[in-house]
């Protein structure tokens, strides 16, 4: 059996970290880049478990649990927000929110 | 699960610290049982219950000032007490005021409710408050969430605008984004800090002395410089540093005059409280790398933030830029406290002081000018103010005036203590660009001012019609007198303020 080390899981969070930031960047898809955004917190999060078992303190462990909170509220309100504007606008494309251009 | 480590965990949360922010927490779930309890004629004096609560929670705080908790760590290391927090503390329990003075003008115009919108200033108001004196990456983060969650409610609060719900998702898009990068930067630190191979590893690594101990000892760490590179560039982005500017005009401009307000002051403050402790202790031996960045940060933001303001025609949009380059000169007296400048940390405060004062003049005279589309603020909307309401203009002109730094008022002064802050710390470059960034500032500020005092009104039948001007009422007509005063009077006389914010 094969062992993951610190190297492996740390590099898969820094991948799935920089998957998420290019989520945010180029898709134009406002679901979609919502997505992107928790993907960018469970990359931390799995960086903080990681580093967590490898150093033997606890509190990384913890605070995990204080970002799911947090997560799970931004989801909350960050949906209603957006359902709130489809039902506005009929549209969550990004290229086509464009009220606020002059 | 150890018994007596709980026990002696819990010794250590003195909830008697926290009454401020305890009292605001308890004023904020009263209001929500008043909005039951209460019969439904009764309601429009619930926020100014708010009000009122707010101002005895100010009072009570400068009764106990100088409290026992002063200069110590409660709740485990979570919270570090000292004169620069309660300074913030008063600082944040005055723009929640001033917010909601405003905001009974402001809502007033649309039918929204109302109890929940000061309950969500007083909520964010509190965590604020823990935010400026946390000293562990664990209350920072959740105390940041907090503010940034409910900023998203309030900027989309008039939720059937469309302007407005977009501005909600686009700084929820970017606050998130923000976060995350905070996150991430936070779990690297984290990850080096406690690392057992390297020298003065930590088991609790995330708070801050610990840590600042850590990177003394390891002043080249890679993984730690990536990690602080990110925390920097989450509080930019909650500051409208450069490049993390793009979200401001859109969402200062969609968001409600009143959320604007506690944006661009309240908000702001809130990331130039962390950012002061972040680049001036913990981070210090990195100045390496921080002073660079942030000097390059500073120098961009200034130049970006007067050169955009240049173009604007809508009064938001011009104030949200103006503020960014507002937040270019408080990043120039972060340089310098980074660089140990002795009055650098003094003279940001009391930037922050002067901008307080003066930015919620100026939005206390949007508020009355805005009509019921409260994105749609023109320039063009304020001819003739002068002559149909000379009180609004006066506070316009000392409010713009000090924005702009016109030497007998408040910001003039903070500017100059900045300034020699920064020529202490020899960003002599540094200094001739913010002093270039002033001399365009007064030119798009007097172009309001213009408007304001030198354009009659020409009504043209074709364009669309100018928003009716409120009646400025006893409350808001008080705040706005006081703050007009405030201004010219700290620009005359610095002492007693001066004196209480030049920290130990």
């Amino acid at each position: 059996m094969i062992h993951a080390t610190l190297h492996a899981y740390v590099a898969l969070s820094a991948a799935l970290f920089a998957i998420g930031l290019l989520g945010v960047l180029i898709r134009r898809n406002t679901l979609v880049v919502f997505m992107c955004l928790e993907l960018m917190l469970v990359a931390s999060t799995l960086g903080l478990v990681a580093f967590s078992r490898f150093n033997g303190t606890d509190d990384g462990n913890v605070f995990v649990f204080f970002i799911l909170t947090v997560a799970a509220a931004e989801v909350a309100v960050g949906l209603a927000i957006i359902v709130a504007l489809f039902r506005k606008r009929q549209t969550i494309q990004v290229d086509e929110l464009n009220t606020l251009k002059h | 699960m150890n018994l007596e480590a709980v026990k002696l965990a819990a010794a250590n949360n003195s909830w008697g610290a926290l009454f401020p922010e305890l009292m605001l927490a308890c004023i904020a779930l009263a209001l929500l049982v008043f909005e039951v309890v209460l019969p439904r004629k009764q309601h429009r004096y619930i926020p100014d219950l708010a009000i009122i609560g707010v101002a005895f929670t100010l009072l009570g705080l400068f009764l106990n000032f100088d409290s026992a908790s002063l200069d110590s760590e409660t709740f485990n290391g979570l919270l570090h007490h000292d004169h620069a927090g309660q300074v913030m503390r008063v600082f944040f329990l005055l723009s929640a005021l001033l917010v909601c003075v405003l905001a009974r003008v402001s809502l007033a115009k649309r039918a929204v409710p109302r109890v929940e919108f000061s309950h969500l200033v007083l909520v964010i108001t509190a965590a604020m408050m823990l935010l400026a004196q946390s000293s562990h990456f664990v209350m920072l983060f959740v105390t940041l969430e907090t503010v940034t969650i409910g900023f998203y409610i309030l900027v989309s609060y008039f939720r059937t605008s469309a302007a407005s719900l977009e501005a909600g998702l686009k700084y929820l898009v970017m606050g998130a984004l923000s976060s995350g990068l905070l996150l991430f930067g936070i779990v690297l630190l984290y990850g080096a800090a406690g690392n057992p191979a390297l020298p003065m590893h930590s088991a609790n690594a995330m708070h801050y002395r610990d840590l600042a101990a850590f990177l003394a000892a390891n002043p080249h760490n890679f993984v730690a410089s990536v990690g602080i590179v990110l925390v920097l560039a989450g509080v930019a982005f909650k500051i409208g540093a450069f490049p993390f500017q793009i979200w401001i005009p859109d969402v200062y401009q969609g968001a409600p005059t009143p959320v604007t307000a506690f944006l661009a002051v309240a908000s702001k403050a809130a990331g130039f409280a962390v950012l002061l402790v972040l680049a001036r202790d913990v981070f210090a031996s990195y100045a390496w790398l921080v002073i660079p960045v942030l000097t390059l940060m500073a120098g961009a933001t200034i130049l970006f933030g007067n050169i955009a303001a240049l173009t604007q025609h809508n009064v938001k949009r011009l104030i949200g830029l103006s503020g960014v380059s507002h937040a270019g000169f408080l990043l120039l007296g972060v340089v310098a406290a980074a660089s140990g400048a002795a009055m650098a940390t003094g003279a940001v405060y009391f930037y922050l002081f002067a901008y307080l004062i003066a930015s919620f003049a100026v939005f206390g005279v949007m508020t009355h000018l805005a009509g019921a589309d409260d994105s749609d603020q023109e320039l063009e909307h304020y001819a003739g103010l002068a002559k149909d309401n000379p009180f609004l203009a006066a506070v316009l002109a000392v409010g713009l005036g000090s924005l702009a730094g016109i030497p007998p008022l408040a910001g003039f002064m903070g500017k100059l203590f900045v300034f020699i802050a920064a020529f202490q710390a020899g960003a002599r470059w540094l200094l001739a660009l913010a002093a270039a960034g002033v001399a365009i500032s007064i030119y798009y500020y007097f172009g309001w001012l213009k408007a304001a005092f030198f354009e009659s009104l020409a009504p043209s039948p074709d364009g669309p019609a100018r928003p009716e001007r409120t009646p400025v009422g006893f409350a808001a007509g008080l705040a706005l007198s006081v703050l007009a005063l405030g201004s010219i009077l700290l620009g005359f006389y610095q002492g007693p303020l001066g004196q209480w914010l030049t920290l130990k």
